[in-house]
């Protein structure tokens, strides 16, 4: 017979049929090796199984908990994103009326206006920004 | 028929300590295990809500070991990984005076430093075993391999842990 090596951490565990394990006793009671084999895995499985058992700490919880606290506005998403979306949309659909058309201006206008300073990439062309109609600018 | 508990607070009071040595044998150090059954209860109060009734044990450390990959990819990602515990308390135990107590944490610090050594498999499948007291079934149902791959690791995780520990 080959020693059935893999089967020893099994045989010791529990985990062999009545069949399996009749036949690994009766193997490792004439295999010196698999004997040895059987007697250092056991001190390994002990060892592992020995390893003292650690208390959890109590701030696990802490921010599980915290979360806990906000579940209802969570639980409304949907309903919050809703009204948020119509909001928004309000918003554009009311800026949209109430602004004129926009015309185009350039950078130098807006500079000498405003005296705002702007530098772009003149590898894009000339510059310009769409704002809404300031009539005063083409006086 | 296995009673399943509701709440995530329920399996954290039933199952959280379970875990946290699962994560801790894992990991090797304390903020990380702390890291990992956070992710795991979280992971948990969200699947309770879709959870089919069946293993809830199979499916509760299907959830742990998937949350423990899921930390090891990204630490892969991130190269500082926190120096297990048992390191510090080796290097701060290894100036004191050899007594009862020191030698049994020195022999638990060489067991988990050998523990960390093994490949992942190898590791999840003994802890799983030894520290969690899962049967191979169970584990196999965890980790979604056949019973065979389950004693194969066991064994072979056994036989790494004995040539590290010589």
């Amino acid at each position: 017979m080959t020693h059935p090596s893999e089967s020893i951490s099994a045989y010791l565990d529990g985990e062999l049929t009545a069949g399996e394990r009749g036949e690994l006793g009766q193997h490792i009671s004439t295999c010196g090796r698999c004997a040895a084999d059987l007697e250092d895995l056991q001190r390994v499985r002990a060892a592992v199984r020995a390893l003292p058992v650690l208390e959890m700490p109590d701030d696990v919880y802490g921010q599980l908990r915290e979360d806990d606290r906000v579940v209802p506005l969570h639980r409304n998403r949907g309903v919050w994103v809703g009204a948020a979306a119509a909001v928004v949309a309000l918003v554009i659909a009311v800026a949209a009326l109430v602004t004129p058309p926009a015309s185009s201006v350039t950078i130098d206008q807006l500079s000498s206006r405003f005296g705002a300073r702007v530098s772009l990439d003149p590898a894009f062309g000339p510059a310009k920004v769409i704002v809404p109609d300031f009539a005063e600018l083409h006086e | 028929m296995e009673s399943v508990p509701l709440t995530w607070e329920e399996v954290a009071r039933v199952y959280g300590r379970k875990i946290y040595n699962f994560a801790y044998r894992l990991t090797g150090n304390s903020a990380d295990a702390h890291d990992l059954v956070q992710e795991v209860l979280l992971r948990v109060r969200k699947g309770l809500a879709n959870y089919q009734p069946g293993s809830f044990e199979g499916w509760l450390w299907r959830i742990t070991r998937n949350a423990f990959l899921d930390e090891v990819r990204k630490q892969k990602r991130r190269p500082t990984a926190p120096i297990p515990d048992e390191i510090d308390r080796w290097d701060a135990a290894t100036t004191e005076s050899a007594d009862l107590e020191f030698d049994r944490i020195s022999l638990g610090d060489d067991i988990q430093k050998a523990l960390l050594e093994l490949p992942i498999e190898f590791r999840e499948a003994v802890v799983l075993c030894d520290v969690v007291g899962l049967s191979y079934e169970e584990i196999a149902s965890a980790v979604a391999v056949p019973v065979g791959t389950v004693r194969s690791r066991i064994h072979r995780g056994r036989k790494q842990l004995r040539e590290l520990l010589e």
